[in-house]
């Protein structure tokens, strides 16, 4: 067994039992061989003394030579058991007389050692001594003991010695056993409280002070550290138990949550549905309403034109009013769907590198009118190394159509200035608009939601100046989506800037772009020379559309041919191979996609450029499948006569060598006024502008 | 002492020198027998012990007279040469009856040689009533008066002592002599009691 695991009681008792049988046993060896030392001194000077006795006794024995004497002399060493032998040398060495006690077995007889004195010889005490007679020497007395008085003394003693120990070790084990209770009885009882403790967890146990040493002090400390675990129990139980409730309740509350989150889902999927079903509504009704818009729109600016070739100048007013309030009613309805796409996220760029100052002077030339109307003057200031941008140019210039727009509408005989350069940030190129007024301008609070929708400066504006309000919203979000941006300046009364930025580079994730850059980059050699040059297909299902088209196309100078069908504008489009075709979407048996399927998807037809007719918001479905542009009915004629003329321009470039008359382009340039402009559309469709 | 130490050495070596190889070879010689004898007497002037009015002096010589023919040559006179007995001295001298009455008188162990048979109890006569230690060599020396006598025991030098011969010249014989020797009582030669 490891004595260092024994228990404390055994260890005190080993150490008191080690500790006094070792102190017994040093003193008492110690006194014993003292004792036994000195006793054997003491039986050497008996020895000499006895030497002495027998040497004188014998002296003159050995004077006269008289070994008989001698031998009786020492024969009286009989009487000492102890000695065993005893010799008388004479001076020069020889053995002159000896005696052996008779229980001696093997006398050991030795030569006279020059000294005298005497010395222990293995287990014998010996001793020598001169003999002299009259202070003359005449012999030498050699003397053996066995010693067996010390032998048996220290026989004697060993076994005193063992008792002793044996006794005191057996009353010390009596003390030790008693007395160790001393030490250990606290520290077993420490044990027994520390081990109840650990086995119950009930800190309410004290363990009992003994006494006040050292272990009373260990106990002291031990209770004071069961008082601090009991309260720290209590507490932790008391936080557990709160943690608890707390727990009850967060669990309650999360049930409850869900039960909640549950009513929100269904709120939301209902909201959804509900969005959903406003969408598919909202759709619906720009059909339903631009159908018979077309055709108001439509049928009286055909009213007008020839109202004008008759000379009844007095309705010609009348007229143009419908037709003004048609395009208002329109320009409502596309700015509606407009914002919802946007909030939708389903309005996507198409991108096409365009010339900027071109794009500039169209605009000016087309809003002229509008800016006209207030007797305001406008200034364009464009920087020489604008260029080309690439960017969505509907989207840029309906921005900038809302500026100027508005710019017009809100000022009275003052000066609208349109600025733009080019300036580079970041390593990029940035292409900035500044459209510029004298008019009422903006005050700070109605700058925070200027560009919210639905929202005007001034409810009483709305009355003043009408327009939907959704105009800036519209600009603000496609200006963020082009990654450009949009900041307004004004006093009250000082007029407004408005600076738009854009990056001369535009970028999406979806590239569209490869599609619209054919209406510049048409190969020559897939050109065919058959191509009818004036002929224009018209597909629609639609005979107020057909009618319109063919009778605007035809006042341009083209010749129409109409198709009611999918299949129909087909087959005609292979008898007479047309410069553009026009495509209506919503047909019965074959759609407009499925028509221009075809049409690309056949050799002969496949490089005919395709212009969608329609009131089918997707322009990104159009482009992808080969479509050259996308117009939303009600058709903006004007812009339909830029798209038609620069095809055929396209066209008439790669196939004659330029050969197609300058004058030939006037002809067709579709400078129209429109809303109560101030501009005339003579009858070769020459425009005249009055540029102030 | 150391003086005493090497005058003990030398003495032992003359001692040796004389006594040596032939001490025990009493039986044919002579000289051996009576070289012993002339130790014994050495021996004996040690184990007794006279009257303080034998000696004139502290330190006055132990004198041992030769009374008639020296059977010893000179062995006692080396073996005593240089000894010392008690402080004293020893002394030998060779003295013949009738001549040296005086120095008779005066000796302290006087030795009645063998030649002297016919005046042994003359000399004892003489001698009795003086602290002189008589020894004989003669068969009967002791038994006639004489204090000690040599004998010859198994060709061995032995001893005789007459006690009451010795408390009359007043000397004090050892005991340890004593024991050694054979005590004889006085036997008067013509018969008749000493008285």
């Amino acid at each position: 067994m490891n004595l260092k695991n024994l228990s404390i009681k055994r260890k005190l008792m080993l150490i008191t039992m080690l500790t006094s049988g070792l102190a017994v046993v040093l003193s008492s060896a110690g006194f014993l061989s003292y004792d036994l030392i000195s006793f054997r001194h003491s039986l050497s000077q008996d020895l000499m003394t006895q030497a002495e006795i027998i040497g004188y006794n014998s002296a003159a024995a050995m004077a006269f030579k008289d070994e008989s004497a001698a031998t009786v002399t020492l024969s009286a060493l009989q009487a000492k058991e102890d000695i065993v032998s005893a010799v008388l040398y004479t001076r020069d060495g020889k053995v002159f007389a000896q005696y052996i006690h008779a229980n001696t077995r093997r006398p050991r007889l030795p030569a006279p050692p020059p000294e005298r004195g005497y010395r222990f010889e293995g287990s014998y005490l010996e001793v020598f001594r001169d003999v002299s007679l009259n202070g003359e020497l005449v012999g030498t007395l050699f003397l053996q003991s066995d010693m067996r008085q010390w032998n048996s003394r220290a026989r004697r003693y060993a076994s005193i010695f063992l008792s002793f120990v044996l006794i005191s070790g057996f009353i010390a084990l009596l003390v030790s056993s008693k007395l160790q209770k001393l030490i250990s009885g606290p520290i077993l009882h420490l044990e027994d409280t520390m081990r109840m403790v650990s086995a119950t967890k009930s800190y309410e146990v004290r363990a009992t002070k003994f006494y006040g040493d050292e272990i009373g002090r260990l106990i002291d400390g031990f209770n004071t550290m069961l008082s601090e675990i009991q309260q720290r129990d209590t507490a932790f139980h008391h936080a557990n138990d709160e943690l608890k409730t707390r727990t009850l309740q967060l669990e309650g509350e999360i049930v409850h949550r869900k039960e909640m989150q549950k009513e929100l889902l269904t709120a939301k999927h209902a909201a959804e549905d509900a969005n959903r079903a406003k969408s598919a509504f909202l759709a619906n009704m720009s059909h339903e309403l631009r159908t018979p818009l077309n055709a108001i729109i439509g049928y009286s600016e055909m009213l007008e034109e020839e109202t004008h070739e008759l000379g009844k100048v007095e309705n010609i007013k009348d007229l143009q009013k419908i037709q003004g309030a048609g395009k208002h009613l329109l320009s409502l309805i596309n700015d509606v769907l407009d914002l919802s796409k946007i909030e939708a996220g389903r309005m996507g760029l198409h991108l096409e590198t365009f010339d900027i100052s071109q794009m500039i002077d169209e605009m000016v030339t087309t809003l002229h009118p509008a800016i006209s109307k207030n007797s305001n003057t406008i200034q364009v200031h464009l920087a020489e190394d604008l260029g080309a941008m690439r960017a969505d140019i509907t989207k840029v210039r309906q921005i900038l159509f809302n500026l100027l727009s508005n710019a017009s509408k809100f000022t009275d005989h003052g000066t609208i200035s349109v600025d733009v350069d080019r300036s580079t940030e970041e390593d990029q190129d940035w292409i900035r608009f500044r459209v510029a007024d004298t008019g009422i301008g903006i005050t700070a609070k109605q700058k925070g939601n200027l560009f919210q929708e639905f929202t005007q400066a001034d409810v009483s504006i709305a009355r003043k100046y009408g327009g939907t309000g959704l105009g800036l919203a519209i600009s603000y979000r496609y200006v963020r989506l082009m990654n450009g941006r949009i900041s307004v300046e004004s006093e009250p009364g000082q007029g407004s800037v408005f600076t738009v930025h854009l990056p001369a580079k535009v970028t999406t994730e979806v590239t569209e772009a490869a599609q619209t850059e054919k209406i510049n980059d048409l190969p020559a050699a897939t050109i065919e020379t058959k191509s009818n040059m004036d002929t224009i297909l018209v597909i629609d299902d639609d005979s107020v559309v057909r009618d319109l088209m063919s009778r605007f196309l035809t006042r341009l100078g083209f010749h129409v041919v109409a198709a009611a069908s999918g299949e129909e504008g087909l087959r005609l489009a292979k008898q007479v191979n047309p410069l553009v075709v026009t495509l209506d979407v919503i047909m019965p048996d074959c759609d407009g996609w499925a028509v221009l399927n075809k049409l690309k998807a056949d050799p002969e037809l496949s490089e005919i450029p395709v212009i969608m007719v329609t009131v089918v918001d997707n322009e990104t479905m159009g482009f992808e499948l080969g479509a050259s542009n996308y117009l939303i009915k009600p058709v903006d004629r004007d812009r339909l006569a830029v798209l038609i003329e620069k095809h055929r321009a396209a066209r008439s470039s790669t196939l004659t060598n330029a050969k197609a008359s300058p004058a030939s382009r006037h002809n067709v340039s579709p400078k129209k006024g429109s809303g109560g402009s101030k501009g005339t559309i003579t009858a070769n469709g020459k425009v005249t502008v009055p540029l102030t | 002492m150391r003086k005493v130490g090497l005058l003990i050495a030398i003495t032992c070596l003359l001692f040796s020198m004389a006594v040596g190889g032939h001490a025990e070879g009493l039986d044919s010689s002579d000289s051996s027998e009576y070289l012993i004898k002339a130790g014994f007497i050495y021996n004996f002037a040690k184990l007794v012990e006279w009257p303080s009015t034998a000696f004139a002096q502290q330190d006055s010589p132990i004198v041992i007279g030769i009374l008639g023919d020296d059977p010893f040559g000179g062995t006692l006179d080396r073996i005593v040469a240089d000894k010392k007995i008690n402080g004293r001295g020893l002394v030998v001298k060779r003295l013949r009856w009738g001549k040296d009455v005086k120095d008779i008188r005066e000796c302290n162990i006087l030795f009645v040689s063998s030649s002297e048979k016919e005046h042994i109890d003359n000399v004892v006569d003489a001698m009795k009533w003086l602290p002189v230690l008589t020894i004989g060599d003669a068969p009967g020396f002791a038994k006639r008066g004489g204090i000690v006598n040599f004998t010859l025991e198994d060709n061995k030098v032995r001893f005789e002592v007459n006690v009451e011969a010795a408390k009359r010249a007043d000397l004090t014989i050892s005991s340890r002599l004593l024991t050694l020797a054979r005590i004889v009582q006085q036997v008067p030669a013509d018969g008749k009691a000493l008285q």
